[in-house]
């Protein structure tokens, strides 16, 4: 029964939160821009490393430049879209989880919201529901430049293999896994900061502290370097330098950053004063 | 005895040092509203702020319809007007309370129409498609009011509820809440005593942390059984000592103070002027002195501060 309350309630306010993307003028204006970039990044570095990329010579010369790099793997994509939407969106994304989710419940606490809603769906309904919703908004926009690209890469081929429908659920999924833990430590500094810009500079100062800290205590005691292998988006130099389903092999991380955040975000809006 | 709504055991809040709430112990039963009084800075908000969830107690214990506050069990059940809390500025009046109707549990369709019935009673269905930051302080002071009527909750916590409204909108909302009293119980804290005299029953006076609990009807029933009568008489304009010795001339009366201008204090023997009041307009008639008010026994302001003095 409490259960099927905390789903009912998470849902209804995850949905909230699309209404919030794509239901008011903010929203739109947020996609508008995000339409704009993407159409710049379709049009220019996309489409134009496609065509580069169909000359056996590029090809060859990128194949030795990503191999020093050990990153021939990316060539390895059945659209050459893909191989530049790949390398962009796993930096993007990240980066747009971190600015857009910033927001999911600090206004609402400084504002007095919460304690409207909080008379009426428990803390946690409260911290899923927004964080899920935050996630849906994330991937509605990330499918939408991931269809953009398998449309552009349609047309310009003029057909569609097996190969890249499979590459393109491969790409979806692994965006998803990318952005889990980002919009997870959003859910958390959202919960502790007083604002979404707060919370944006918590994460970029606490980020750039834990980081120092971690190099300097490695300076001392070596073994503490390995710890950086489990920061949110550690994995993504090596993500970089894989393609197809060997991708997912390192799924556990981000699913496993993303459960340590969420419980310690949810633990701390559940012990905040409203 | 009504079925308990809130009991506080031993309740103890304090921020730092600060004791906020010490060693609260009250219990509110259903039916009349009860009032919450005490000087600014004397933990109302914060005994607010743990009854409805948004705080926990240092220590003791509190309950509401025997939950701890903030459970699944009160929600719809429990409502309130948390001060200075304010709705979203990026969603229309409706499309809010709609979803706060939803995670009561209601349909949207219903969630819709509760919205739309809400925003009537503090008369705001023009703005139910308005967003907050379109609203005057006072208009959202009543759209909160109106998100704690969603639905039929059984108590409902109102902090400050006429503040910073203009008089006929306050009027309104003591009417409102006058009115709907006969279905919930209303906790109202405030600073206007007379507002609160008027709706409550009960007072829960706080100050320095400690409370103090007051039965008006007990109150009015002591004094109707006491053997000394009190009238308070308030007159338009008056030559205070003239009116004052014409008032310590009436027979039974025991003496007149003057606690304000053109408010006078008298203190009677019942058993020498049963009928003091009509002895006193009678009074006032012959003298051709108009009054505001004539009223029995003291008012609230009068029992918990005792202004009355000479």
């Amino acid at each position: 029964m409490a259960s099927a309350l905390f789903w009912r309630q998470s849902w209804l306010l995850a949905r909230f939160e699309l209404v919030r993307l794509f239901g008011t003028r903010r929203g739109w204006l947020m996609m508008a821009a995000f339409v704009v970039i993407w159409f710049v990044i379709l049009r220019f570095p996309i489409l134009k490393a496609a065509v580069k990329l169909q000359q056996p010579d590029t090809l060859l010369m990128l194949n030795q430049l990503f191999g020093m790099a050990g990153m021939q793997q990316v060539l390895t994509w059945p659209l050459p879209e893909y191989v530049v939407y790949w390398l962009i969106s796993l930096v993007l994304f990240p980066l747009l989880a971190l600015f857009c989710c910033a927001d999911q419940t600090s206004s609402d606490c400084s504002r007095g919201t919460l304690r409207f809603l909080s008379l009426r769906a428990s803390r946690s309904a409260i911290f899923f529901g927004r964080f899920l919703g935050q996630l849906m908004a994330q991937m509605l926009l990330m499918g939408g430049s991931l269809l953009a690209t398998l449309l552009m890469g349609w047309w310009r081929q003029g057909h569609l293999s097996f190969a890249v429908i499979e590459a393109t659920l491969i790409i979806a999924l692994n965006l998803l896994l990318v952005m889990l833990p980002f919009v997870a430590l959003m859910a958390l500094a959202s919960a502790l900061a007083k604002s979404a810009r707060l919370a944006v500079s918590l994460v970029i100062v606490a980020a750039g502290l834990i980081l120092g800290l971690i190099h300097w205590v490695g300076i001392y005691l070596p073994v503490v370097l390995t710890s950086l292998d489990y920061l949110p988006g550690a994995q993504l130099p090596q993500l970089l330098a894989t393609a197809g389903w060997s991708t997912l092999q390192l799924a556990w991380l981000p699913l496993l950053q993303t459960a340590v955040l969420l419980t310690l975000g949810w633990s701390v809006l559940r012990r905040k004063a409203l | 005895m009504s079925r308990i709504l809130i009991e506080a055991r031993s309740l103890v809040k304090n921020f730092g040092s600060k004791t906020v709430l010490d060693q609260l112990n009250f219990t509110v039963h259903a039916g009349e509203p009860v009032a919450l009084i005490g000087p600014n800075g004397a933990g109302k908000t914060t005994l607010f702020s743990i009854l409805c969830g948004y705080l926990t107690p240092d220590s003791g214990q509190i309950q509401l319809f025997g939950q701890q506050p903030g459970t699944a069990a009160l929600f719809g059940k429990v409502s309130a007007l948390p001060q200075d809390a304010q709705l979203d500025p990026v969603f229309s009046l409706s499309r809010q309370l709609q979803l706060y109707g939803q995670l009561q549990g209601m349909n949207k369709a219903t969630a819709q129409s509760e919205a739309n019935r809400v925003l009537q009673l503090v008369d705001l269905n023009e703005y139910a498609n308005a967003k907050a930051t379109m609203l005057s302080h006072g208009m959202r002071k009543r759209v909160a009011i109106a998100q704690a009527l969603l639905g039929q909750p059984e108590l409902v916590l109102l902090d400050e509820p006429t503040a910073g409204l203009d008089p006929a909108n306050a009027l309104q909302i003591r009417q409102l809440i006058a009115k709907l009293s006969e279905q919930a119980t209303f906790v109202i804290s405030s600073h206007n005593i007379f507002e609160l005299e008027r709706l409550c029953g009960t007072v829960l006076y706080l100050e320095h942390g400690k409370l103090r609990q007051h039965s008006l009807t007990q109150q009015q029933q002591q004094q109707h059984a006491a053997a000394t009568g009190y009238l308070n008489l308030l007159l338009e304009q008056a030559d205070s000592a003239r009116v004052k010795a014409a008032l310590q001339q009436l027979a039974g009366v025991l003496r007149v103070e003057q606690p304000q201008k053109n408010e006078f204090a008298i203190y009677y023997d019942k058993s020498q002027a049963a009928a003091l009041d009509i002895t006193v307009l009678t009074l006032l008639r012959q003298q051709g002195w108009f009054y505001r008010s004539l009223s029995q026994g003291q008012t609230l302001e009068q029992q918990l501060f005792e202004v009355a003095s000479g």
